[in-house]
């Protein structure tokens, strides 16, 4: 049985701040900035008004916004904040803090690029330079995606198995702002789904003090970070897993949680891409199958944990991918290329792969672009 | 598929429009739709664009229009930003205009205008010196085209604004459905 919804109208901020409310958290600590503030004003006023009952810590910047989820998780509550670009830049100390600290927290990226350059618009620059630092990182395509996704993310997050930070991104402006239906269930129905937060992965016990995060000696170390790959390895199956509860309840799925393929199995030309591009680039896998050439799609959802074993499989099948990064590894190539390269290389898959950095800087990635890559990239091929 | 441009002045509604236009595409006629504001440089008084799409079926488009349908010109004098030959010589160009503005005559083109800086502030739509000409100009473009019903953007008006503020830019929109002349310039 499938939960009921009604059809809204609404942003993909507003998108998020819904999933958010849904979900309940007692900790909110959060800064504003361009392009995610209407997230955290939105929860603001649900608490403003008695709709959320949670502590809205107001802080001073994002290095404490994180700070105080991170104390909330420790005392064992759901925590949820939102950031973007130089926010999450200014929170970094905190971020790997809480990643390699095993934290349930489920903390938005809009997208936005990074200065100089001053720029509000989006590119995934942001939370790219931080893949490595233990969270969950899973990239949303639409303003349904974005409520769905930050849902999920509570109860993956909050697994005593995976506890791992959640980090939903979402496109700046191309989701965060623009208005779209988004199918919204209930409050109660949402809420669950997500659960009570009620077997925390870690609590602060006054009868029972402990030292967390002191010094330690190489063995615990490694030993902490085997535990941190581990977890990473776990959570593909939980994504996967989630994304089918999710479906049984709420009727929709995306993609199997780690990708999505779109247009036939296999083909001349993958595009492979992650966010908005991806949605805008079914459009064109559509307009180059109706010219007559064989072109597909997949959709990189989940970036953190990286799904090597799904992505190898449906790359080995095809000839020859495009790879469009929003984003760029300086010094090196973008990062989606450098990461599907390297897992086709480790598992003997010589299917040729071609990489393209585009978007950047906000800059418009229509699909008219897109089907112009594909046609260069068929014609190199030849 | 079906691509609508608006532009406007800061402060005088537009990005809002356009969500309520989406809105009532969603809510009312069944219709999927997207409103993107184009944001940078919405300052009060500069240029604002916006666009506006609607569907049948799910839209997977993010990126801005480059070729639409119909244009919503809510400022006379940004007429001239819009590059008409992009837009569908079958679509129509409204237009807050008392006349049909010059560059439009003999042109071809189907042409919606209305007066609705005056209607607005005939009605008091007027907010730190900016007439909001916003929910007039939704009448228009309902009455030039036929995407939304004047009732379901009825509707939608009063769910975004509520029963307090909605008479007003309710008014402003059926008075500008009835004066809005729909002609080939």
């Amino acid at each position: 049985m499938v939960v009921k919804h009604s059809k809204k109208s609404m942003t993909g901020n507003d998108a998020a701040a819904f999933a958010a409310l849904y979900a309940q958290p007692k900790v909110i600590s959060a800064y504003p900035i361009t392009p995610q503030t209407t997230i955290i004003e939105k929860l603001s006023q649900y608490v403003d008004e008695g709709k959320l009952d949670a502590e809205f810590i107001i802080v001073e910047s994002e290095h404490s916004a994180l700070a105080g989820c991170m104390g909330a998780a420790w005392s064992g509550v759901r925590t949820f904040t939102a950031t973007s670009s130089q926010g999450l830049l200014y929170m970094a100390e905190n971020v790997f803090w809480s990643g390699y600290g095993r934290l349930p927290i489920v903390m938005p990226v809009v997208n936005r690029c990074l200065a100089p350059g001053w720029s509000i618009y989006q590119d995934l620059q942001d939370s790219m330079a931080f893949r490595d630092a233990g969270w969950i990182q899973i990239y949303t395509k639409n303003n349904q995606e974005v409520f769905d996704t930050i849902l999920q993310g509570f109860k993956i997050s909050e697994d005593k198995n995976i506890a791992l930070p959640y980090m939903p991104c979402l496109d700046g402006f191309v989701i965060s702002h623009t208005t779209a239906q988004v199918a919204l269930p209930t409050a109660e129905d949402s809420f669950n789904f997500v659960g009570e937060y009620s077997d925390p992965v870690i609590e602060v016990d006054t009868e029972n003090p402990w030292i967390y995060g002191g010094l330690v000696d190489p063995e615990k170390f490694i030993k902490d970070r085997t535990d941190l790959m581990e977890a990473m390895e776990r959570a593909k199956k939980k994504i996967v897993d989630m994304n089918k509860e999710f479906g049984e309840y709420f009727g929709r799925t995306h993609g199997n949680g780690l990708i999505e393929i779109y247009g036939d199995d296999v083909a001349d030309l993958t595009i492979v891409s992650m966010g908005t591009i991806a949605d805008e680039a079914q459009d064109a896998v559509d307009k180059l199958k109706e010219e007559g050439l064989s072109v597909n799609e997949m959709r990189v959802r989940t970036f953190r944990p990286f799904p090597e074993e799904d992505i190898v499989e449906f790359a080995k099948k095809n000839h020859k991918l495009l790879v469009i990064d929003r984003s760029v590894s300086f010094g090196h190539a973008g990062q989606l290329q450098i990461e599907i390269e390297a897992v086709l290389q480790r598992n003997k898959v010589d299917t040729s792969v071609e990489g393209r950095i585009m978007g950047l800087g906000g800059e418009d990635v229509p699909y008219t672009k897109i089907v112009a890559a594909a046609k260069e990239a068929l014609r190199s091929k030849m | 598929m079906i691509e609508v441009i608006q532009i406007s002045r800061g402060g005088s509604g537009g990005v809002t429009g356009a969500k309520i236009l989406a809105e009532a595409a969603i809510m009312y006629e069944g219709l999927y739709a997207q409103a993107i504001p184009k944001y940078g440089s919405e300052r009060r008084g500069a240029a604002v664009q916006a666009y506006v799409r609607f569907d049948n079926k799910p839209i997977r488009i993010h990126s801005p229009v480059y070729e639409a349908n119909h244009a919503l010109i809510l400022d006379l004098s940004l007429l001239d930003r819009i590059d008409i030959s992009t837009v569908d010589k079958d679509g129509v160009i409204i237009v807050n205009s008392k006349e049909i503005p010059e560059s439009l005559k003999n042109s071809g083109r189907k042409v919606a205008y209305v007066d609705a800086t005056g209607i607005s502030q005939d009605l008091g739509l007027v907010l730190s010196g900016f007439t909001l000409v916003n929910m007039t100009m939704l009448g228009a473009f309902v009455k030039g085209t036929d995407i939304i019903s004047i009732e379901n953007l009825e509707k939608a008006i009063i769910s975004f604004w509520g029963e307090k503020r909605a008479p007003k830019n309710v008014a402003a929109a059926k008075r500008a459905y009835e004066e809005t002349k729909v002609v080939i310039a």
